[in-house]
């Protein structure tokens, strides 16, 4: 636990839309914060938010209720100086390079543009060196190579390079990326992966990561946290490590029971978590109680179908919001009183 | 070759070839491609995109494109009724009956391949009456058993239109449908790409007991080694249009003999394990089909890569028991992680 402030926080943040159907709740009240050089993973599924914590936490969006702050300060009352200093500092990285590249412009363009456009650099020449500099740090070497190149002349996994480029080029403190390797093949989703960890322990850069791929998030957040998000509600928070290990709640159990492995022996006899229904409950429409109730093995009728439970202290500095894990939980604790709420060694429920 | 396919053969690729007519020139997307599918077996084909595995399901089916063709080899195919057909010269009715009826092939992204004012119901029965079923309520009746099948209430899926469908359903209709008329063989592409995680299992089990109920042949494509090593019965890894590895799933997931299967295996984050597992990128990005390199087309990001390599293209050699690989140093192929240490970057 740190006494600073967390470079970005989000502070029982909630984000509603209006669509033809009704209003409907994207992000029901998630707080979440990121200290410098942290790396935050969300997970869930399509529908879970995942993406709009994302934008909010960029600043393209803001929060219906709730307050995204950065540095401490609300973004709602900084300055215009501090704004700016905001934007620069917090860099967002799409799924798709495609769409997020723009086809007419050089790479050597599209990295010099945002240099020159804030002043880091002076004039043409010296913007172009800052480019090569830039796709040296992505590893696209030798950066001659690239620079008067068209992001159509590039592999799937270049251009998202580029556009990792791009997001550094302002010397951001946190990138937010967001299903960032999902659209790339297998061998060079890794090799970007290791680019990125690579610039969280050279340039101390933070990042959010938005993926709905649990292993993943195994490799890349192993040393952060991992939130894990299902329609619009954080449902359970700690430590990767342990979430991966030995997840706690019922969802985030079967989105980790259900992954297939590479490993054939292994994810024909892995244990499988049956769920009571596929379907993800319509957003205009959510159940009552716990959202996850009409598809949790483990309700309990009358309590689960009843009462939304709240996201409550586990210990060790991990978060779950489950009726059911709750009750375990005291079930268990009473005859070890709780040595307090003061995480390291807390009382973890075997 | 001359000569019957073996009893137990029901797909039978040969030095395949397929060719597309680019602005600079023609590219080959399936260099030589040799495969042999046995009744009941579920084979997988992995690769990265651009390797060439859709464009070989889609020459099957004679679904390619006007701007591709087969410019070598032969495919073919034991019917129901035992005759053996030469793919690339079926015409006419011969080939409409083919498909569907011998050999249906499911589509990634399943929204594209319904059509979007058509009910589901009316997929069924038009697939149906094209193929001379003409009991509607028959085939209905099929219809609502195989939907239960997949998982999907048969009445409610039957009178939706695509759209009011979620992709995880919409892709179990396309596999039901699929299966109407008791082909023989399914190639499934991608199945499970872009869908959810929990939808993907539900994907994977309805596929695995289907797989159990109708004892149906299948070929499924797929980037993702997690659902090779789920399914499948063999394993034939495809780089740059080549076949360059061909095994059992056991063989090629726990003793890969190429180096690019190798690569991929090394780079895909387990979930399972408290440990946290280090993971390579193989160096390099795939060639261009327009300029590949000379003799093996892998060897620039090979770290086993000799002299050899760079002159000559290597055969599939016999590694093991119904294994081959085409690497000249595949009895030094292992997993290890460190001989790509050095390779990368």
């Amino acid at each position: 636990m740190t006494i600073t402030e967390p470079l970005l926080s989000l502070d029982h943040v909630s984000r509603e839309f209006s669509t033809r159907r009704g209003r409907i709740t994207a992000v029901d009240d998630v707080s979440l914060a990121i200290g410098r050089g942290d790396i935050l993973c969300l997970v869930g599924e399509s529908g879970s938010g995942k993406t709009t914590v994302a934008r909010m936490a960029a600043g393209l969006l803001e929060p219906t209720r709730g307050t995204v702050r950065f540095e401490g300060r609300d973004l709602r009352q900084t300055s215009k100086g501090e704004h700016k200093a905001y934007r620069r500092a917090v860099q967002l990285v799409h799924q798709d390079p495609y769409a997020s590249l723009n086809p007419v412009r050089t790479i050597g363009d599209t990295l010099r543009a945002p240099v020159l456009h804030h002043k880091l650099v002076r004039g043409r020449r010296e913007g172009t060196r800052r480019a090569a500099e830039l796709l040296t740090l992505v590893d696209l070497t030798p950066p001659q190579n690239f620079l008067s190149k068209y992001p159509h002349q590039l592999s799937g996994g270049q251009r998202q390079r580029v556009a990792v480029a791009r997001a550094l080029a302002l010397n951001p403190r946190l990138i937010i990326a967001d299903e960032a390797v999902s659209m790339v093949d297998v061998s060079i989703r890794v090799s970007i992966l290791n680019t990125m960890l690579k610039l969280r322990n050279e340039l101390g850069v933070a990042f959010l990561f938005i993926t709905h791929d649990l292993a993943v998030v195994k490799y890349f957040g192993w040393e952060g946290h991992v939130g894990v998000m299902y329609v619009g509600k954080l449902v359970e928070f700690g430590r990767t490590p342990q979430i991966i290990g030995r997840p706690l709640h019922p969802y985030a159990k079967a989105l980790a029971a259900a992954i297939p492995e590479a490993d054939p022996d292994l994810t024909r006899t892995k244990d499988k978590l049956q769920l009571r229904s596929l379907d993800i409950p319509n957003l205009t429409a959510l159940p009552s109680g716990c959202v996850f109730h009409p598809r949790c093995p483990y309700v309990v009728p009358g309590l689960c179908d009843e009462v939304a439970p709240r996201l409550e202290d586990v210990g060790e500095g991990r978060e779950v919001a489950c009726h059911v894990v709750a009750r375990e939980r005291q079930a268990l604790t009473p005859l070890s009183p709780s040595p307090g709420s003061t995480g390291e060694g807390g009382t973890e429920a075997a | 070759m001359i000569g019957r396919l073996a009893d137990d053969v029901v797909l039978s690729i040969e030095d395949l070839w397929v060719e597309y007519q680019t602005p600079t020139g023609p590219m080959q997307a399936v260099r030589g491609a040799t495969l042999e599918i046995r009744r009941g077996e579920a084979v997988a084909l992995i690769g990265e995109s651009g390797s060439g595995k859709t464009t070989l399901g889609l020459a099957l089916l004679r679904l390619l494109t006007r701007t591709a063709r087969v410019s070598r080899g032969r495919a073919r195919f034991r019917t129901g009724d035992g005759r053996t057909l030469e793919l690339f010269s079926l015409g006419g009715s011969d080939l409409r009956r083919f498909r569907w009826q011998e050999c249906a092939m499911v589509f990634q992204a399943a929204l594209n391949s319904l059509n979007p004012v058509l009910k589901v119901r009316d997929h069924f029965i038009e697939t149906a009456r094209a193929h001379g079923r003409k009991d509607d309520r028959q085939t209905s009746e099929r219809a609502r058993e195989l939907l239960r099948m997949v998982q999907l209430d048969g009445e409610r899926v039957l009178s939706s239109y695509p759209h009011e469908l979620s992709g995880g359903m919409r892709q179990r209709v396309s596999i039901a449908l699929s299966l109407l008329l008791e082909p023989q063989l399914i190639i499934l592409d991608e199945p499970t790409t872009a869908l959810d995680i929990l939808t993907q299992r539900a994907i994977i089990d309805v596929i695995r007991s289907l797989r159990q109920r109708l004892n149906f042949t299948m070929m499924f494509i797929s980037h993702d080694l997690s659902l090779a090593a789920e399914l499948a019965d063999r394993v034939a890894t495809m780089y740059a249009g080549e076949l360059v590895e061909v095994g059992k799933v056991r063989d090629v997931f726990y003793t890969p003999k190429h180096p690019y299967t190798v690569g991929l295996l090394n780079a895909v984050p387990p979930i399972a394990g408290e440990e946290f597992t280090p993971l390579t990128a193989i160096p390099g990005s795939p060639p261009d089909l327009l300029a590949m390199p000379s003799g093996c087309s892998f060897h620039p990001r090979c770290p086993y890569a000799t002299e050899l390599c760079v002159r000559q293209a290597p055969p599939l050699f016999a590694v093991g028991n119904g294994h081959q690989a085409a690497c000249f140093h595949w009895e030094r192929v292992t997993r290890r992680l460190d001989v790509w240490e050095g390779a990368v970057r």
